[in-house]
């Protein structure tokens, strides 16, 4: 007997079932009851009126710095003072979607190409972004590397507006909607990365970046 | 209205003067009370000791001494908790029992209940001024809900409630555990008296025997023979 | 880890009389207890989430070999390859194969408490495979070569100053004390690592069985790096992980972060779902999930079933006023607090851990904080009803519980050892009426005095009242006489 067969032979016996493979019955019953896809309570802070208030709240509290554009042609612009006003250096990593914006304009280098471990700054995209708790979803594809958002020390993500849903469970809706299947890497960031295991001390900048900013387009 | 007084063995035993405390409250406020000479414990050392049966033997017998009662009452959160929570919830769930001691449960109240949400007292008879601290007694908190029944009886006395800090936190007693695992009650036990002393009460007031004589007796050693440790019975029924 | 519960008693006496931990100790219980009460408050139907949390687990449990099974083929269809442990020495043998057969080197790994379980770091290193903690607390902890203190910040016992001794020595720096330049020493020495490691191991905090899916839930980002850049990702966690969908971790979000740190939400949330496709410049070209049983499957369809809901977050611990005082190491196996009397009983055996269950004083504080709603005490209860059963606590303890026993069921046996007692005891109390030392008691008069009896029982003195019954002279005129409002 493997040790897969015996593991389940053991709950099954424990729950009064013979056997060591759940049957079809209740392989269906499983299935059946992940379809439902049921939403747990939502609290109140999901079903705000205001979820960009909600959002921007948020970001406030986990460190995320925020900033509304018009329109992705604006993009360059933001970025460019951002990176002045932390005195951080003109030249970014970037997903393959922003490497045509006008970047030469204000004098920044974009390299189209996944971050590497010491590249500065990365700019990625969004699948969308969550006002309950200032939360930005993003997906990896070849297009949209995941190093992107971890490597550099400082993340810059775009998010759009009109993709800004309430709550978590809204997420994996449009997920499904738009992409049936999940990525390879599904990540939800929430601010730069952060540590308080020493004394307990909040120390941002751990792993990943030290600085998180987002830029909402409508 | 016939009241059944649950005294405890740890009243009947150290603090007699805690039973007839309640029984002053509860007759004064017209209860009948009687008190079944043959009981003994409610059976929690037991249950908590890992002795199920002897527990569930014990909880007959409070079962058939208090089965003609209108009400029980008992001046502990702790027992309480054991015959609301624990006899029905758990050691005859299931059981040909289990109704009974539903109905035993849903007669029995710890005193500051009894006073509060039955008799709905507004005046007790104690008179008591000065700062009371009061402990939280973690049965009668956690399984019964009790927290400001207490305190609106003590004011009711005349008392100030002088809040410490982490009054909710246990007191190290634990019953048996206080004994089997001595060091860390005690310095749970320490951490109470320092709250206590940090109140600036000089009486620290509870619902439960247990924890009183545990902090006392941490208060004693640390050479502490003022602060008073009383059964917030004793002070509202003008014991104090 | 090596289990060393059996010296729970010894061991936590020393912990109370270690100045160093005692201060730590309180600072942390401080920052924990405080930020989940502000956190949870934010939440305006905590108890709602909590029961469908509860219920959810609960569901998934029942069925558990079905979700098993529904999650191992979505992962493997995504193209990950599953593994099953039955012990920790399977578990073990399986992640030292796999890097094995790759020819790794060098090994980084995320927090994981069922790693800590089967001893992965002694395993692989003494197959000759560098493996590299790199959760910053794990990272010290390695470097002490200590087990971690708490499941959630696991080098909660140790102070800066310790810390920066064991970085001095490691990273061959100047001393500092200051917190954010440790952090980054950490970053920097670990930062080559992630990037050069042949193999990741992570834990995982739920797998999901709808889409095959492994998550962790960092705020390092540390899980992110050891889940994105290897050419291999392996993961090992415990059968009990299951959850139906993406819902429901939507709904277990809520309540993890908060209880655990009274965080809004955690910064990484990382879905891991099967290797990278191709055009994928990150990810891993293989995935392996171990899934493991090691004593897990002994509380499937017990009476302790509850148990397995328990999500890690470490409420219990960081509220629990016994492990507050002692820290985690007493404890003596890899999960402190309530969670771990409860735990390492059943995993390790009850005879090795036999203080566990009853380092409790059933205070509910735990059951309480607790996110899915362990009725912690009822557990701890019914192992020290098995120990009972099973003749395993000490003799004198069993033989005080049988003659008590004895005596509260004979009225009139126990009313005359009462009245002996109360007299005895009375009079042991002298005129400042405490007993500063009961044959019997030594763990209580070791520390405290006991308030010595007033001499006579309640029932003798009851007995000679001059009016047993009415009362009526006891009456205070000023007491209210509000009847009660019928029978219950």
């Amino acid at each position: 007997m493997s040790a897969r067969e015996k593991i389940l032979s053991r709950i099954r016996a424990a729950q009064g079932r013979a056997g060591s493979e759940p049957t079809e019955a209740e392989l269906a019953a499983v299935r059946a009851d992940i379809a439902r896809r049921e939403r747990g309570p939502q609290p109140g802070i999901a079903r705000t009126a205001d979820p960009l208030a909600q959002f921007k709240r948020e970001c406030d509290r986990v460190g995320t710095t925020h900033f509304e554009a018009e329109s992705l042609a604006v993009v360059p612009g933001a970025v460019a003072r951002y990176l002045e006003a932390n005195g951080l250096g003109r030249r970014l990593v970037a997903w393959h979607e922003f490497a045509g914006l006008d970047w030469h304009a204000h004098g920044i280098t974009v390299d189209d190409r996944p971050a590497r471990g010491d590249d500065g700054t990365g700019l990625t995209g969004s699948f969308c972004a969550v006002a309950e708790t200032g939360t930005l979803l993003l997906l990896s594809s070849p297009e949209t590397p995941k190093s992107t958002a971890l490597l550099p020390e400082t993340h810059i993500a775009v998010a759009s507006r009109q993709r800004l849903v309430d709550t978590m469970e809204d997420a994996f809706a449009l997920l499904r909607a738009e992409r049936g299947e999940l990525p390879r890497a599904t990540w939800f960031v929430s601010g730069a990365s952060r540590t308080a295991d020493i004394e307990q001390t909040l120390v941002i900048g751990a792993h990943g970046p030290y600085r998180a900013h987002v830029i909402l387009l409508p | 209205m016939k009241v059944g007084l649950f005294v405890t063995c740890l009243v009947d035993l150290v603090r007699p003067r805690v039973g007839f405390a309640t029984l002053r409250l509860l007759e004064s406020a017209g209860c009948e009370v009687v008190v079944p000479e043959a009981q003994t414990c409610c059976g929690q050392p037991g249950y908590n000791s890992g002795a199920r049966e002897i527990a569930k033997s014990l909880a007959l017998k409070v079962l058939a001494e208090f089965r003609d009662c209108d009400y029980v009452v008992a001046p502990s959160g702790s027992c309480s908790g054991q015959v609301k929570r624990h006899y029905a919830g758990d050691l005859f769930r299931g059981a040909p029992e289990e109704a009974e001691f539903a109905k035993l449960a849903a007669k029995w109240y710890e005193l500051s209940e009894f006073l509060v949400d039955v008799l709905k007292v507004r005046q007790v008879p104690g008179r008591f001024e000065g700062a009371v601290t009061y402990h939280d007694s973690c049965s009668g908190l956690r399984e019964l809900g009790v927290k400001q029944g207490p305190r609106a009886l003590l004011r009711q006395a005349g008392a100030t409630v002088t809040e410490m800090a982490e009054c909710e936190k246990c007191c190290g007693f634990g019953g048996t555990f206080s004994v089997k695992l001595g060091d860390i009650s005690t310095r749970m036990a320490e951490n109470k008296c320092v709250n206590i002393h940090a109140s600036g009460a000089r009486v620290v007031a509870g619902g439960d025997l247990g924890c009183l004589m545990n902090i006392e007796g941490r208060l004693r050693r640390e050479g502490d023979t003022e602060t008073r440790v009383m059964h917030f019975a004793e002070i509202i029924a003008g014991e104090a | 880890m090596q289990v060393q519960s059996m010296f729970f008693k010894r061991t936590s006496s020393m912990k109370l009389d270690d100045p160093v931990l005692q201060r730590n100790m309180k600072h942390a219980k401080g920052k924990f207890v405080d930020l989940r009460a502000k956190a949870i408050v934010e939440i305006d139907n905590w108890e709602d989430i909590r029961t469908h949390a509860a219920a959810l687990r609960d569901r998934t449990l029942a069925n558990l070999d079905a979700y098993l099974v529904e999650f191992e083929r979505n992962a493997t269809r995504r193209g990950a390859q599953v593994h099953w442990a039955e012990t920790a020495e399977a578990a073990c043998d399986i992640l030292v194969e796999i890097a094995r057969a790759n020819g790794v080197k060098k090994v980084t790994k995320s927090k994981s408490m069922v790693s800590e379980e089967v001893n992965l770091n002694e395993r692989m290193e003494a197959a000759g495979i560098r493996i590299i903690e790199t959760d910053l607390g794990e990272y010290i902890l390695q470097l002490a070569n200590e087990p971690p203190s708490h499941i959630v910040a696991p080098a909660v016992h140790k102070s800066k100053e310790e810390v920066a001794d064991l970085f001095t020595v490691a990273h061959g720096r100047s001393r500092t004390v200051e917190i954010p330049e440790l952090t980054l020493e950490a970053r920097l020495a670990l930062r080559d690592h992630f990037l050069t490691a042949d193999m990741g191991i992570s834990g995982a905090n739920f797998v999901i069985a709808e889409t095959g899916t492994t998550l962790t839930v960092t705020n390092e980002g540390n899980a992110d790096m050891v889940t994105t850049v290897p050419k291999i990702h392996c993961v090992i966690t415990g059968i009990e992980k299951v959850i139906p969908t993406l819902e429901d971790f939507a709904t277990l979000i809520r309540l993890l972060p908060r209880s655990a740190i009274g965080q809004t939400i955690a910064n990484y949330l990382t879905l891991t779902t099967g290797v990278k496709g191709p055009g994928d410049s990150d990810g891993p070209e293989q995935m392996h999930i171990v899934l493991v049983d090691a004593g897990r499957t002994r509380f499937v369809g017990s009476d302790m079933q509850e148990m397995l809901r328990c999500i890690r977050c470490g409420a219990c611990m960081n509220h629990c006023p016994v492990y507050q005082n002692i820290g985690g190491h007493a404890y003596g196996w890899v999960y402190p607090g309530p969670m771990g009397s409860v735990l390492t009983p059943v995993y390790v055996g009850i005879e090795n851990a036999g203080d566990l269950p009853n380092a409790s004083t059933f205070c509910g504080e735990c059951q309480v904080v607790c996110p899915v709603k362990i009725p912690l005490p009822d557990l701890m209860r019914k192992l020290r009803e098995r120990q009972f059963d099973n003749a395993l606590r000490p003799w004198g303890e069993r033989m005080a519980i049988r003659a008590w026993s004895f005596a509260v069921q004979r009225p009139k046996l126990y009313a005359a050892l009462a009245a002996v007692g109360s007299r005895v005891a009375a009079w042991m109390g002298g005129k400042d009426r405490v007993i500063h030392w009961m044959p019997g008691a030594d763990g209580w008069t070791r520390g405290r005095d006991m308030p010595a009896p007033e001499g006579k029982t309640f029932r003798e003195l009851y007995r000679s009242r001059p009016s047993a019954k009415g009362g009526g002279a006891a009456i205070s005129p000023s007491l209210g006489r509000g009847q009660g409002e019928g029978q219950p």
